[in-house]
């Protein structure tokens, strides 16, 4: 089975502090590491590889410095890694991005038929989950998302979705998109080793940009994005504390007063 | 055009991952396993998993030392995390490993250094006597040639792993009378006859470290279990001595940076007189005092490290790392359990443990009267 795996390098959020005064992150000093559901993504591409043989590809969408987690990917034991970096897919919103994902998925397709792309559900940066079924529309391909557990079955791959009232077991053609939250067993981890190897010249690690893809500079980036972020904040919450005073009676009479007069009753 | 030189930095890397282990699989449950004083093997098996016992010989051509940077990053996260597991972890990499790794039989490493490397054996290392530690010139522990056979008898102590070592590698007196010239290491299976080891001692700090005595009572091991050149085999041990050293420094900087952390953090969190501890200037001076120290014990440790890569003598270098680093340790965990008060003193916050635990680094690779004294001789003073 050949296997594409989204992986973003995203903001280590348990660092990332807000600005008291600008309500904005302070990513500044913060480091960055693999999208946790991306993770968890990877490591069902490499039991998918383990059950079966194949190959598993990692992509990365981002600044140069993001072919870490492309050399963490392959210390984990994917088989190759291609870096999209191009001035022109910055300020991509997710619609630009997941289309030059797909455009990615295409060149590598063209070269030998990919069968399955895994997502995570979502990045813990923009928490949009919309890359992974937006990655299916654009492919033309069918979808699975919130996957918890999968397995190859032939030319099907049968999976089990994790739902709010429960789980759902769907049995999907190949090739397919599918968007992973959990795992049965935890992601393993990087063997040294291999780290040592993805830093080295001959590693299998590629950069792409936007020629490599054929991806049109209004397709991509932020000419390509159908959305822009006007700002982001904190939400205000202001409170207010007033004590009542006098008998329970006359407390509670002046409450609903109040409670009148801010129409809350 | 693909641009095929964008390349992650492997000593960064490194760093990460590790820092991550550390924070995910290490801290979370330091305080139970030292609680249970038992070896960690849970945490051991994974770091076979990652092949961690391994950086010091990937890509090593034989008899070279090897990577000691990205050995000494590994310690000093895990040390962060966890003293003891970081020790243990060392010990495997390089002494307990080493002289089977560069003088071992084929034989003999397929049978005890790869399933080392996969965290299924521990290996040992056996140096310290009741009458001789720093002065290994009075090692009394001996190795007589019995013609095929070398036997082995003596008493060696305060041997780390050792409860759950398959292995030792001893240090012996081949030639009484010699001194430090007639001192050679053999490699002794913990199965081979008369071998003892004696119940764990009951320590201070590092509590699931098991420290114990061995006793080797007339042990015959093979003639080809001499790891060493014969006639050098102090060459050999100083050959790793320097980074040993170096690694026990970084091993204080891991310990020292918890403490640090742990400061930082509940000195911005704890209320006295209407503020936050932070915002007082005696606070303040502890705060800058271990960062400004942290930092020199940093840059020491791994300016060593790189010279050490480059196949440089670092014999001064590391006895300054090391005894700088390790009382830069000392410094930190105390001021530690100044800034956190009384907590420090439960056992709930981890500050204590980091308290004890430090104690442990000023022994091992030398105490800090020898190393002055050795730094003094090493500038011909």
């Amino acid at each position: 089975m050949r296997i594409v795996v989204m992986v973003k390098q995203v903001p280590d959020t348990t660092e990332v502090r807000i600005d008291p005064k600008t309500g904005t992150l302070i990513r500044e000093g913060v480091a960055s590491v693999m999208n946790p559901d991306d993770r968890l993504g990877l490591e069902t591409a490499l039991s998918l590889k383990d059950a079966a043989g194949g190959e598993v590809i990692a992509v990365s969408m981002g600044p140069p410095q993001a072919v870490d987690v492309l050399s963490e990917a392959y210390a984990m034991g994917a088989d190759r890694g291609v870096l999209l970096t191009d001035i022109n897919f910055a300020g991509a919103d997710t619609w630009a991005t997941s289309y030059t994902l797909g455009k990615v998925v295409e060149r590598l397709a063209a070269e030998e038929p990919v069968d399955l792309v895994i997502c995570g559900r979502q990045a813990i940066d923009g928490d949009t989950a919309q890359i992974g079924p937006q990655l299916a529309e654009h492919l033309g391909w069918p979808q699975v998302t919130y996957v918890g557990q999968v397995r190859s079955e032939g030319d099907q791959l049968r999976a089990w979705r994790r739902l709010p009232d429960g789980d759902q077991e769907v049995l999907c053609p190949l090739p397919a998109v599918v968007t992973v939250l959990d795992t049965p067993g935890e992601p393993r981890w990087p063997r040294v080793e291999r780290l040592l190897e993805a830093c080295r010249p001959r590693a299998p690690l590629e950069s792409w940009n936007a020629a490599d893809i054929g991806a049109p500079a209004d397709k991509t980036g932020l000419r390509g994005s159908l959305t822009q972020v006007v700002e982001t904040f904190s939400p205000k919450t202001k409170r207010e504390t007033r004590w009542l005073e006098g008998t329970p009676a006359e407390q509670a009479a002046a409450l609903v007063a109040d409670l009148r007069e801010k129409k809350v009753l | 055009m693909t641009n095929p030189a964008i390349r992650s930095d492997p000593e960064k890397l490194l760093r990460q991952v590790m820092a991550r282990f550390v924070d995910q699989e290490v801290t979370p449950r330091a305080r139970e396993i030292d609680e249970r004083g038992e070896f960690p093997q849970e945490l051991f098996k994974k770091l076979a998993s990652m092949n961690v016992f391994n950086v010091r010989y990937l890509g090593m051509k034989k008899g070279a030392t090897g990577n000691a940077t990205l050995y000494c990053i590994i310690c000093e996260e895990l040390a962060r995390g966890l003293v003891s597991l970081a020790a243990e972890t060392a010990k495997q990499c390089l002494m307990g490993t080493n002289f089977l790794y560069r003088f071992g039989s084929p034989e003999l490493k397929e049978k005890y250094l790869e399933p080392s490397m996969r965290g299924e054996m521990v290996g040992s290392f056996c140096l310290t006597e009741p009458e001789a530690g720093g002065d290994l010139g009075s090692v009394t522990t001996t190795a007589v040639d019995d013609g095929d056979h070398w036997i082995i008898s003596g008493m060696k102590t305060w041997i780390t792993n050792a409860p759950i070592a398959s292995y030792f590698t001893v240090l012996c007196q081949t030639q009484p009378g010699k001194g430090i010239r007639g001192l050679n290491f053999f490699f002794v299976p913990r199965d081979t006859p008369g071998v003892q080891v004696s119940p764990r001692f009951d320590t201070l700090g590092t509590r699931t470290t098991e420290i114990s005595e061995v006793a080797f009572n007339d042990c015959r091991i093979p003639k080809d279990y001499l790891v060493g050149l014969p006639g050098k085999g102090m060459g050999a041990f100083f050959a790793i001595l320097a980074e040993i050293r170096t690694m026990t420094a970084a091993l204080a900087l891991g310990v020292a940076r918890a403490a640090f952390d742990a400061s930082f953090q509940y000195a911005q969190e704890r209320k006295a007189f209407g503020k936050t501890i932070s915002k007082y200037q005696l606070i303040q001076a502890k705060i800058s005092d271990m960062a400004t120290d942290i930092w020199a014990a940093e840059l020491m440790i791994y300016d060593t490290t790189r010279k050490l890569d480059q196949g440089q003598r670092v014999d001064k270098e590391s006895m300054m790392a090391k005894y700088f680093a390790t009382e830069v340790a000392c410094r930190c965990v105390d001021q530690a359990t100044r800034i956190l008060g009384a907590y420090a003193y439960s056992m709930e916050y981890p500050v204590q443990r980091f308290f004890r635990d430090a104690r442990f680094l000023l022994y091992g690779g030398g105490t800090h009267e020898v190393l002055r004294q050795n730094i003094a001789r090493a500038m011909r003073f």
